[in-house]
């Protein structure tokens, strides 16, 4: 709140106004956190819609949740919120949400038929589903296991493990190239990046701002009020172009030829830091080959790649190599990348930051420091798992180095022609169909699943494939320790409580592995002393073991825990060799390339289909998770397609007129948006959302899923295309364009 | 008395529309009714590549002197003694004069009570010692609200394009300075 009082005792009054800088003359206004006002009465939690878990706080009168506003102690957020976190109450409170366990008895599967769903206790729920494990298994064996679900709640990890069952898990979709290549260059995967005390930020694709992370967000927010210069590549002008000084409408695909070109530069003109690079680096060993390999990638070359004029490649690279502290973070589905060349663009984007001598250090890409947790098997020690099957459905066992979890862009394949019929008892947790390229792959896929357990909060598209329904609860209404890693320059905790009960018979994830553990592999639900294993008392154990208090309930009352810990730049790196690896041997050993090569993206346009697909990430929705929220469907609820007006009156397409795009793998109609704002060759789409199930009130059947337009792949094309980290290449298509009827 | 006011920084807002959302949690505004209290106003200009783009969170700016008010046929619409311009759904008969005088878009019409409804200022909050809910959220502080003895003197009174009926005087001022200078 600005107050009288406040601005006298600022900057001096209005009367000075015009002759200080303005972050002088309004830095009262912007002293944010604490001075925001809350009441009393209120909780504190943890939001749960994104992994920056925001620390809130939430006002609840008479049982119901009146409003929700950021917790001002919270270091990341600064006390406060996006559209999303704000609005969550909606989704608590959402009509359509799922009640009930129920049960199929129509055996007939797909979004033409009508499940006829029957109400069932949880006990006849869980007993069914125990059932039909034990016979699938018994019959077919391990092989006929899938669980396409996150590794978290850990209580589910358990369960899968426990049962032997395969996971397949967004990893290919989302950050699973960055995240090798992190641990192969600089030993670790982070968010974390010291925007705040950098000088010079280039930032590749990425919408960092409208992601609303707002962990990330305020940073570079901070950046710029300290006078950071921030470049942003990126074809099509974003809310983190208007926070950049520059910004470039680089060709699609093409930011991996200006990082190439950049590191040339910085290695022709030694414009590195030398010290970082010659102690903490493989540099010095692999300095002639370095050199040399790089020797082709000049800025005259890139221009042709990029769209980038050379001198102002050039000149950025040289600002880069000779600003202190420079950074270029990278973050997951910027629009680069998840195209095809997704590895070779981590890699070099790894190489910029290592070159810049940023590695955690200030101003730089950082390790987060954070209270360390144990975790649920470090406290409740299970028995070994069993092996799993060594051949997946989605192969990915053909790509060693590939890490995490799964692939979604090969599962469809492999389920309908890799090995047809081998999936029979399928444990689907909180995914949505729209979130896979190619769901009506996916879709026919399904139906040949013999038994399918979805556990969600909504009746989402999955739900008319599956034969059990278990109704779950959602953040606001339970229980966790919240550390997160996402910039965290120094530990904080913040505690999870359920604010408001579950609505009807949901259940927490906890309850559902448990009792399903109990009833499959109850060795893995036991304590030493023969009880069950229970959720509230490895909160417990944690918040004892971790020192954040005495219990939960203790922890729950202080809401939450700042630590601190003096910064102590890393002198060793978590890789190989224990430096930071700007060539990586393991690589060269399996023949995938040590440093990173040029290739172009996957899809390019041809006369068929003249323009880049562009897909964006709406800055009010977490994808499909949210889209059925009513205040966030009314911010953002119109399935715009954004086309340049030069482009569109080639195609006679009118503003606000319907629009069909195609591509070689499907089409999406939307409505046209012409806007000065993207490269009249690209088309940009919004991500992840088209929702068909008519049980969602709000979405159902509105807007378009992106995902139609993305070719799924085969697990062949991959290694064929030496694709070897496996991106899921979901933003690489290009589609032609026409008015739609 | 004192009054309030909105000081914005259009080059902070990140278009998130957190402000929207929070205003509609408070207020318990109904959805899919066509009636958005603050909304995010985006205004494009030039070509590409040098464009650029200015976004305003926008409601009502309980302006001094309220056309809304002198138009409104029933007197539905009145100003507090602490500057709040309301509306009195009693007495609307939701005859839209209100819309078409204020510049801003403020009063809207609830399509399914055929009643105006607009952004309180969130009065109830205020009398709490609370601040309203969007400037509440506002994840860059590009929203920000307080006195308006202390916000007037600052900023600028206009930003390009928006309109600027001088005799209204609308309690909001905007923070045009570039992030150097
Ligand atoms: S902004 Fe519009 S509605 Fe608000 S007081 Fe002024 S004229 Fe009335
Ligand atoms: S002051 Fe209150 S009513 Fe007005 S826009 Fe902000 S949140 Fe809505
Ligand atoms: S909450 Fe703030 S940053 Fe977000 S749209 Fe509103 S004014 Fe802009």
């Amino acid at each position: 709140m600005i107050t009288r009082r406040s601005v006298l005792q600022g900057a001096g009054g209005a009367a000075v106004l015009g002759t200080l800088p303005w972050n002088e003359a309004f830095a009262e206004f912007f002293e944010r956190s604490q001075a925001i006002p809350y009441p009393p009465e209120s909780l504190v939690t943890a939001c749960g819609i994104c992994d920056s878990a925001c620390g809130m706080r939430v006002t609840v009168k008479d049982g119901t949740i009146r409003f929700i506003q950021g917790l001002p102690e919270d270091p990341h957020n600064e006390g406060r919120l996006c559209a999303k976190g704000t609005s969550s109450a909606y989704i608590r409170n959402d009509p359509d949400r799922l009640k009930y366990p129920m049960k199929r008895t129509n055996p007939r599967k797909g979004l033409e038929e009508d499940p006829r769903w029957v109400r069932i206790s949880w006990n006849e729920a869980l007993d069914l589903i125990a059932e039909k494990y034990t016979e699938i298994r018994s019959k077919y064996g391990q092989e006929a296991l899938l669980a396409i679900s996150r590794g978290r709640p850990p209580w589910f990890a358990r369960l899968y493990s426990a049962l032997g069952m395969e996971r397949v898990d967004h990893n290919d979709l989302c950050y699973g190239v960055d995240i090798v290549i992190s641990n192969q260059t600089i030993g670790r995967h982070t968010f974390a990046w010291d925007l705040e005390n950098a000088k010079y930020i280039v930032l590749f694709g990425w919408d960092m701002v409208a992601r609303a992370k707002l962990s990330l967000s305020n940073r570079l927010l901070h950046a710029k009020e300290n006078g950071a210069r921030v470049i942003n590549f990126n074809p099509m002008y974003t809310a983190t172009a208007k926070f950049a000084d520059e910004w470039h409408p680089v060709r699609p695909g093409g930011d991996l030829a200006v990082a190439l070109a950049m590191i040339h530069v910085l290695l022709k003109e030694n414009l590195y830091d030398r010290d970082f690079v010659s102690q903490y680096t493989n540099f010095p060993e692999y300095e002639t080959q370095i050199r040399e390999h790089f020797e082709k990638y000049t800025p005259e070359w890139a221009e042709k790649e990029s769209d980038i004029p050379a001198d102002v490649i050039r000149r950025i690279a040289r600002q880069f190599g000779s600003t202190r502290p420079a950074v270029a973070p990278l973050h997951k589905k910027t629009l680069a990348a998840n195209y095809e060349n997704a590895a070779p663009l981590c890699h070099a984007i790894a190489i910029l930051n290592i070159l810049a001598g940023n590695i955690d250090r200030p101003g730089g890409h950082y390790f987060p420091r954070t209270f360390e947790i144990p975790g649920l098997d470090a406290i409740y020690r299970p028995p070994a798992y069993p092996k799993l099957p060594a051949k997946r459905v989605d192969g990915r066992e053909k790509l060693p180095l590939a890490g995490g979890y799964g692939m979604f862009s090969t599962l469809a394949d492999g389920m309908l022609n890799r090995y047809p019929g081998r999936v029979k008892f399928l444990f689907w947790n909180n995914y949505n169909l729209s979130s896979l390229p190619q769901r009506r792959m996916m879709e026919e896929a399904l139906k040949t699943v013999e038994f399918m357990v979805l556990v969600d909060i909504l009746p989402m598209d999955a739900m008319y494939f599956a034969d059990v329904v278990l109704p779950s609860t959602m953040f606001l209404e339970g229980s966790d320790i919240i550390v997160r890693e996402m910039a965290a320059k120094s530990p904080f905790a913040v505690v999870r409580q359920p604010v408001v009960g579950a609505p009807f018979e949901a259940k927490s994830a906890a309850y559902i592995a448990i009792e399903l553990g109990k009833r499959l592999a109850p060795d893995y639900f036991r304590k030493a002393d023969g009880s069950w294993i229970s959720p509230s008392e490895l909160l417990d154990e944690q918040v004892r073991r971790s020192g954040l208090g005495q219990n939960f309930a203790d922890f729950r009352k202080k809401g939450f825990v700042a630590g601190e810990k003096p910064f102590i730049p890393a002198t060793k790196f978590a890789t190989a060799s224990g430096k930071c690896q700007i060539y990586i041997p393991a690589f060269a050993a399996k023949n995938y390339d040590p440093l990173p090569n040029w290739r172009p993206k996957r899809d390019l346009p041809s006369a068929d289909y003249p323009y880049y697909l562009i897909t964006y990430l709406p800055a009010a929705h977490k994808r499909n998770s949210t889209q059925n929220n009513p205040v966030l469907f009314e911010i953002d609820g119109t399935p715009y397609v954004h086309i340049h007006p030069s482009t569109a009156a080639r195609h006679g397409i009118r503003d606000g007129a319907r629009v069909r795009v195609r591509s070689r793998a499907g089409e999406a109609v939307g409505v046209a948006r012409l806007t000065e704002t993207i490269r009249p060759d690209a088309v940009a789409v919004p991500h992840g959302l088209g929702h068909r199930s008519p049980w969602l009130s709000v979405a159902g059947g509105k807007g378009f899923c992106d995902n139609d337009l993305i070719p799924a792949q085969t697990i062949d094309e991959l290694v064929q295309h030496g694709n070897w980290l496996g991106s899921g290449c979901i933003m690489d298509a290009v589609v032609a364009i026409e008015p739609a009827v | 008395m004192r009054s309030y006011g909105w000081l914005f920084d259009p080059k902070r807002c990140i278009e998130c529309s957190a402000c929207e959302a929070a205003c509609k949690q408070w207020n318990q505004v109904e959805t899919g009714v066509n009636v958005r209290w603050r909304r995010v106003l985006r205004q494009e200009s030039g070509t590409f590549p040098n464009v650029q783009v200015t976004a305003v969170s926008m409601a009502c700016n309980h302006c001094e002197n309220a056309f809304c008010q002198k138009v409104c046929p029933v007197r539905a619409i009145w100003r507090r003694d602490d500057g709040i311009v309301l509306v009195d759904t009693d007495r609307c008969v939701g005859c839209g004069q209100c819309h078409i005088f204020c510049p801003y878009g403020a009063p809207q019409l609830n399509l399914a009570t055929r009643k105006t409804t607009k952004c309180t200022m969130c009065f109830d909050r205020i009398e709490q010692g609370l601040a309203p809910a969007c400037a509440t959220v506002c994840p860059t502080g590009a929203l920000q609200w307080g006195e308006w003895d202390a916000i007037e003197g600052r900023g600028s009174d206009r930003l390009p394009g928006m309109a600027y009926p001088r005799q209204m005087r609308p309690h909001i001022r905007f923070v045009t300075e570039p992030w150097r200078s």
